[in-house]
């Protein structure tokens, strides 16, 4: 997929508490720092009781002070209690690219019985992981000896990297295992820039305080390690850390700062979008009889977004030597006169075709949410990774991005939708929150009709299609397969469900096409798929629930559930019922919802020849934008989402030769 | 884990011309390979090699060049994951001297790839290892219609005059492959063929070439043999003049017993016992009282070391010394074997290492006796009558050995992990080794035994008791997943597996108890979860009584098959009671059913007694590999148990 974005990390960032000292640091000490008995006799975890392994103690010393070198010393303590634990920890390897140097390694175990077995020299060995065109990632690597559970291991280095400096560096204070207490040292470079620093899910009191000898301070207790849940937030939106940089103007207020950051914004799409003659005269005759703003922008948007190729997007068709061959496009005119551009020259082609109509045109930064929860109180512009358009429309701004291949009209990404968007100006910072497209929006409308054997195989045609975010995902993720391979991704996603499918006369529409919904066509054969006893037939007439696990198994939960997007699923089943069989019983499950944010709704009947039944089934979630749920109503959600998943397994029966039971089809 | 590189650089190179071309076009031998037709194969071929020779030049002091060129025409998209050229080299013996490749696309333009496009990596896994792989990947360039090609030099000492050739070693046809061998005078040569007639070399003065073409296409397909039992492959042994051989540091093997002497040379010396060794071997069996308790107690140690590899020189094959592995506590597989060898020597048991491979008990041809086979390094104990267990192998003069892994920390003593049972191992025992069948152990010992009782209410909410009970292997893998995670991951992975059978279940027991000296896992479960039998129209309530799903059951759905299927060993009985709630009677159970073939048996029975509805199934499966002429046999063997544990149970108000 394409990414390409307006990079700003030329506009000047500051925040938060300024941390300048010039005093001389120390040499670190060569000893060990002194074992409380008390550490050695820590017989279970003391921040996750069902902790394998724990850290005692984390220093880092991150020293910018000198001239030319950035220096970032590591210390580790950490007491192993299971077999697993010692697994997990018994191998360093440290990492470094040939633009650092490692020193100062040194590792050691303290058994439980107090007996001490250092590293020797020569059991560190130095490693090319990897070398590719002169770029060397290089590890220092040992093994920790003697250990067994029980001991505490200890071990530090120092990595020395020339022509570097702590500007825009994460602090992280989580480890794959809890951690008791985590402290950062850090000294800034002396010089006309200020060190800031912006904390992202510490506690208040994790702040810097002033130490000693240059260095400030922060420390962090009781960390338990980050684990993987199902739909949880971005990592960066849970895990707690520091984000640390420099700045020049350290007064400025951050209202300030964005105002400044909005105008650049400004400047530079007004150098980069002058409409030429040509570019109006291209607005005039793409909009020809449209009136309405709405059919103008439609008109504009839709030309952009299917005259113009992306040259850079998998569905560009170039191979990666023609695309190194491109010329860059200087100005909307180059783009339009050559029909292709990367995803950035098309929106300002958009932004230009627009100003040309009269529009109000402007860039759009936003955050993206698929990597962090942005709040815009954080004065600086590092999160804003992701650009649009935003065309002001009577009172309200409408954000369009063309340069998205098959991003709908009207629609942005979802990682950039229900998002804080920093529209550029002149004069202010302007803050306008970027619309979630409701469920309707991206649907799976799918329909089957199908023929049920009398020995429980179900056979017959499928036909799915994909709207909005729903079809953005599968266009960029078959976008650049092979025919037979988006054959056969189709064909696994089925068999995952039902591994004795057999699915053939497969068709795909719509691809790579920026417009029209995704499409799947394919017959398909199930072996067993209705159960049969000596009488009956046991039919799950949710044809495409089947198979599907609840989407919420586990009884706890440590984060917050989020979705990224609202969707909405429609389907229609029609099920051909064997010669001598008839419906046993054919009650449909109760609908329900959740207020505004979901429901569900179930309607079976048979044609009026008794033959085929005719299922319908409707669903929606995270309605009314609701698309992040606290763990606080986990299990509350988790309910919900087992409640459907029982209506969607509902069974209906077949009887051999029995009375119909008379339900009229919808 | 033992050095693979002359299996992996034979699956990843190939063929050989001596002058590699400059400038930027393509070489003939590749502009000429291009434009070879091939034959019109089905759709799903991805990829056809073109050309896959190799020539493997040996100087008298034992120094071996070898030159591979490859050509591979890209048939579909997805075929481009054929464009990429492998290499694995040593950096204490050997030199990748050229790496050079070439793109012709349809349009017949060229790329040429040189140094700035070849990537050069470790082994991640190891501390340290001195094999390398050099890499020129041209997957995003490639498409259906281009050609790739490569060309490579290597130099280097190897450890053994032998040398293996996979003619087909992916599953895409293969037009001409080509291995060529040229020695310094009066060296002789010899060549063993598998997965193929014998195939009987060209000779021209020194040089002996071994070829095939136009091999067709292998096929994935579901329990199927590994690829390296169908592909054609060659082994070549080569043999030095008395006087080279004095000269020459590298060896080779006419004898599965010259493998074992030169291993026993390697390595014994590595298991000379200290005297920390001594007290810990004698602190380790002080109460023990019988030889079998003996062997346990110090096997739990040696399982208990740390894995850490550390790959040096021939340190590939030659274990770190005993006193060093234990002042450590880590090491790699044949560290740990050979520790262990070194304590049961000071309580006067007699061990032996033992070579194997880990993951294809297949893998090992007892026709070509060579180091270069193994992967893995395991340990036999003697032992006398006295201990009885099922890894037990006869040794024609060593009498009975012990088989043990002491690498894998989940598998007991008197049990062997599956992936290396039935596999051919070398006892490395000087003048008495040889290559051994490894043992097998049947079904029965690697079962598993669930018991459920359930209470069915009227509106199809259950309470379930379910006590499982597995041994051997099946224990093992029990062990696998309890010992791999933590305990709230365990615990998660049991309410998802429930989960899957019985929606919306909450767990109010989970109780593992893990028996690993016995070979055995027991684990207790109780859970309830409402609905899971559906009540219909408020009269029948329907339910399946097979309650908790098997893992892996065998799908078979092609219609066709190529190869026979192999089946691994599996064996289990459940035995689920239902209490049925009051006011309910059965109405209709499936059918009882019984499958019974060669391979293994199947049965499930239904029950109505004292108001409680029994349902049993068992399993008996064999470890066979089944011809292709039965395929439909197996099929229906195994759809029919699938459609049974699928049936339901209909209950009727009365």
């Amino acid at each position: 997929m394409r990414k390409l974005r307006y990079h700003t990390a030329l506009f000047v960032s500051f925040f938060c508490l300024i941390f300048i000292d010039v005093m001389v640091v120390h040499a670190a000490g060569d000893d060990w720092k002194p074992i409380d008995p008390a550490e050695l006799a820590l017989k279970s975890p003391m921040v996750e009781k069902d902790a394998d392994a724990e850290v005692l103690y984390w220093e880092v010393k991150v020293d910018d002070s000198p001239q030319t070198e950035l220096v970032t010393s590591n210390y580790i303590r950490l007491k192993i209690f299971t077999e697993r634990g010692r697994e997990s920890q018994s191998k360093i390897d440290i990492q470094y690219y040939d633009y650092s140097r490692i020193r100062d390694i040194a590792a050691r175990t303290i058994k439980p019985d107090g007996t001490i077995v250092e590293l020797k020299k020569e059991d560190v060995f130095e490693r090319t992981i990897v070398k590719l065109s002169g770029l060397k990632l290089k590890a220092k690597s040992f093994a920790i000896p003697g250990l067994e559970p029980g001991s505490i291991i200890e071990y530090r280095w120092a990595e020395v990297s020339g022509g570097r400096w702590a500007n825009r560096m994460r602090l992280d204070f989580q480890r794959g295992v809890p951690v008791q207490k985590v402290t950062y040292f850090v000294k800034p470079a002396q010089g006309e820039y200020g060190m800031r620093y912006m904390p992202f899910h510490v506690p208040e009191s994790t702040r810097f305080v002033k130490g000693k000898a240059g260095f400030s301070t922060v420390t962090m207790t009781n960390v338990p390690a980050l684990r993987e849940e199902p739909r949880m937030p971005p990592e960066d939106a849970i895990r707690p850390w520091i984000f640390i940089y420099y700045t020049l103007d350290t007064n400025t207020t951050n209202e300030g700062y964005w105002k400044d950051v909005g105008k650049r914004l400004h400047d530079f799409l007004k150098s980069n979008s002058k409409a030429n003659d040509d570019v109006k005269k291209a607005s005039a005759e793409i909009i020809g009889d449209a009136t309405t703003p709405e059919q103008k922008l439609e008109r504009l948007f839709m030309y952009c977004h299917t005259k113009i190729k992306d040259a850079y997007d998998d569905a560009s068709g170039l191979t990666p030597d023609e695309k190194e061959k491109l010329k860059e496009n200087k100005s909307p005119s180059d783009t339009l006169k050559r029909g292709m551009g990367n995803g950035g020259d098309i929106d300002l082609l958009f932004a230009s075709l627009a100003a040309a109509a009269g529009f109000d045109a402007r860039m759009a930064l936003t955050a993206d949410r698929g990597d962090q929860f942005f709040d815009s109180t954080f004065g600086n512009d590092f999160f804003l990774t992701s650009s649009s358009i935003a065309i002001r429309v009577g009172d309200a701004w409408r954000f369009f991005d063309p340069g998205m291949t098959y991003v709908p009209f009207g629609m942005l990404r979802w990682q950039e939708e229900g998002q804080q968007a920093l529209i550029s100006d002149s004069k202010e910072a302007v803050w306008v929150k970027t619309p979630l497209s409701p469920p309707e929006k991206s649907q799976e409308q799918r329909t089957a009709k199908l023929k049920l054997l009398e020995d429980g195989t179900l056979e017959g045609d499928v036909s799915i299609e994909y709207t909005g975010q729903k079809a953005i995902e599968k266009k960029e993720y078959n976008d650049d397969d092979s025919p037979a391979e988006r054959e056969e991704t189709l064909r696994q996603s089925v068999k995952s469900r039902m591994d004795t499918a057999d699915v053939t006369n497969i068709r795909i529409e719509n691809v790579q096409d920026s417009v029209k919904p995704f499409v799947y066509q394919y017959h398909v054969r199930i072996p067993g798929y209705a159960q049969r006893t000596g009488k009956r037939l046991f039919l799950q007439p949710a044809f495409f629930e089947r198979g599907v696990p609840t989407l919420f198994p586990s009884s706890t939960r440590s984060y917050d559930v989020y979705f990224h997007y609202p969707w909405s699923e429609q389907d229609e089943v029609s099920i051909e019922l064997p010669a001598g069989f008839t419906l046993d019983n054919a009650d449909a499950p109760a609908p329900f919802n959740a207020q505004k944010i979901s429901e569900y709704k179930v309607t079976i009947g048979v044609s009026k020849d008794q033959r085929t039944l005719v299922y319908r089934r409707t669903f929606y979630f995270a309605g009314n934008e609701a698309i992040l749920f606290p763990v606080s109503g986990y299990e509350a959600l988790k309910q919900y989402f087992e409640l459907l998943y029982k209506a969607d397994n509902h069974t209906i029966t077949l009887k051999q030769g029995a009375a119909t039971q008379q339900t009229s089809a919808n | 884990m033992l050095s693979r590189i002359i299996f992996i650089c034979a699956m990843l190179t190939s063929g050989a011309l001596p002058v590699l071309a400059l400038g930027d076009d393509a070489p003939s031998w590749l502009l000429q390979a291009a434009t070879i037709k091939t034959p019109a194969y089905d759709k799903d071929v991805q990829a056809v090699v073109l050309l896959d020779e190799g020539r493997t030049t040996v100087s008298d002091d034992g120094k071996v060049t070898k030159v591979a060129t490859f050509a591979v025409r890209i048939l579909s998209r997805e075929g481009r994951q054929y464009a990429r050229a492998a290499i694995s080299y040593r950096t204490d013996t050997g030199k990748v001297r050229d790496m050079h490749a070439w793109l012709i696309r349809a349009s017949g333009e060229i790329k040429k790839y040189g140094k700035d496009q070849t990537l050069d990596y470790a082994f991640d896994n190891d501390v340290y290892n001195e094999s390398r792989t050099k890499a020129i990947l041209a997957v995003d360039d490639a498409d259906a219609g281009t050609v790739f090609g490569y060309e490579t030099i290597i130099e280097e000492r190897p450890f053994f005059d032998q040398d293996m050739w996979y003619f087909q070693g992916h599953i895409i046809p293969v037009i001409s492959s080509r291995y060529s061998l040229t020695l310094p005078t009066n060296w002789r040569a010899s060549g063993v063929t598998f997965n193929n007639s014998k195939i009987e070399p060209a000779i021209s003065g020194t040089t002996f070439v071994w070829e095939m073409h136009n091999l067709p296409p292998l096929k994935e397909e579901p329990a199927s043999p590994e690829l390296t039992t169908i592909a054609p492959s060659l082994a070549v042994s080569y043999f030095p003049t008395e006087d080279s051989a004095r000269r020459n540091s590298s060896r080779t093997f006419d004898n599965w017993t010259e493998v074992s002497r030169w291993y026993t040379s390697l390595s014994d010396q590595q298991s000379e016992p200290t005297e920390a060794l001594v007290a810990k071997a004698k602190q380790l069996t002080a109460g023990s009282k019988t030889e079998l308790d003996r062997i346990r107690a110090i096997a739990r140690f040696a399982q208990d070391i740390q894995y850490i590899s550390i790959q040096i020189g021939i340190g590939g094959y030659r274990p770190h010394s005993a006193a060093e592995v234990f002042s450590k506590s880590y090491g790699d597989c044949k560290d740990k074997a050979n520790l262990m060898r070194a304590m049961l020597k000071t309580i006067n048991i007699p061990s032996y290492l033992v070579l194997i491979v880990s993951g294809d008990p297949t893998f090992v041809r007892e026709e070509w006796a060579s180091p270069s086979w193994f992967n893995h390094c395991i340990i036999a104990v003697k032992v006398s009558d006295e201990t009885q267990a099922a890894s037990v192998v006869m040794h024609p003069t060593l009498g009975r050995l012990l088989i043990f892994d002491s690498t894998d920390d989940i598998t007991p003593v008197g049990d062997l992990p599956d992936h290396e049972q039935g596999s051919f191992a070398l006892i490395a025992a000087g003048d008495a080794g040889v290559l051994l069948r490894m043992p097998t152990t049947p079904p029965e010992a690697n079962s598993l035994d669930r018991q459920s009782d359930v209470v069915l209410d009227a509106d199809g909410s259950i309470t379930a008791t379910v006590r499982e009970r597995t041994k051997g292997q099946t224990a093992a893998d029990e062990r696998r997943m309890f010992r791999g995670r933590s305990r709230p991951e365990y615990t998660d992975l049991i309410e998802k597996w429930i989960a899957r059978s019985a929606n919306g279940a909450k767990l109010t027991k989970v109780e593992p108890v893990d028996s690993s000296v016995e070979g055995r896992f027991a684990l207790n479960i109780d859970f309830n979860a409402r609905g899971y039998g559906q009540l219909m129209q408020d009269r029948l309530l329907v339910f399946r009584p097979a309650i908790l799903e098997r893992e892996g059951s065998l799908v078979l759905t092609d219609a066709k098959r190529l190869y026979p299927i192999v089946l691994q060993a599996e064996a289990y009985t459940e035995t689920v009671s239902v209490k049925l709630p009051a006011g309910f009677v059965v109405d209709e159970v499936p059918d009882a059913m019984k499958l019974d073939s060669s391979f293994g048996t199947f049965s499930t029975k239904y029950e109505v007694k004292d108001g409680n509805l029994i349902f049993s199934r068992s399993l008996i499966q064999r470890a066979v590999t089944i011809p292709v002429e039965d395929y439909v046999k197996v099929k229906n063997f195994f759809a029919g148990m699938r459609a049974a544990e699928q049936a339901r149970v209909v209950l009727v108000r009365n």
